[in-house]
């Protein structure tokens, strides 16, 4: 498999895990996948001139080739992966700071 | 453009930062879960840009980019991260709000 390809992948996997891991359990909140989309919609302009202008241009040798526009679809479950990995840690990071205030 | 890329960074960041004031969001108080947030995925994705991208991943085109360059990346792509984990933390916690309005 080619190697971005893989570690998109690999990233959005870790993602639900590590969901699964610290108890966070946002991928079953509603809010978790309003965000998702409201994001995922703001990143096609975006990652779009990024890719089609082009300011950051990908080596064959290492994605799938396949561009939804001009966007690697990669990039897509890359962008899961940073999105969900992110707001697991900001949940349980705030989750622990109320426990303690409490 | 040289501040192609910085511009599409600052046209990513304008909004959430404006409203997260605005709509008062209450992710400040929180200065220090951020923190932690940022620095754990923004370090973890730093090192795997770097290595990729020293791996000829992808490239940047000096056409669109300032030229300041740090361990072999764009300042912009370094910036990157700061803005996306921001910018998803406030969408989250803002879509978390409108929803308890309701």
């Amino acid at each position: 498999m080619k190697e971005y390809t893989l570690f998109a992948l690999v990233s959005a996997a870790f993602s639900l895990l590590l969901d699964r891991l610290l108890g966070t359990r946002i991928i079953v909140r509603r809010e978790f996948w309003i965000a998702m989309a409201i994001m995922m919609f703001f990143k096609i302009p975006s990652n779009g001139y990024l890719t089609g202008r082009p300011i950051v241009l990908y080596n064959p040798e290492y994605f799938l080739g396949i561009r939804l526009g001009t966007i690697p679809v990669e990039d897509f479950l890359y962008g899961f992966g940073l999105i969900t990995i992110t707001l697991v840690l900001w949940e349980y990071f705030v989750r622990k700071e109320r426990n303690r205030e409490i | 453009m040289h501040a192609e890329y910085m511009i599409v960074l600052g046209a990513i960041l304008l909004f959430p930062l404006l409203f997260s004031i605005i709509m008062r969001i209450d992710m400040y108080a929180h200065w220090r879960s951020m923190l932690k947030t940022m620095g754990i995925v923004c370090g973890a994705y730093w090192t795997w840009d770097a290595l990729v991208t020293a791996r000829g991943h992808w490239s940047f085109n000096p056409a669109y980019v300032l030229g300041l360059n740090i361990a072999g990346m764009p300042v912009e792509e370094w910036l990157f991260f700061i803005v996306l984990t921001f910018v998803s933390i406030f969408t989250y916690e803002a879509t978390r709000k409108v929803l308890s309005r309701r």
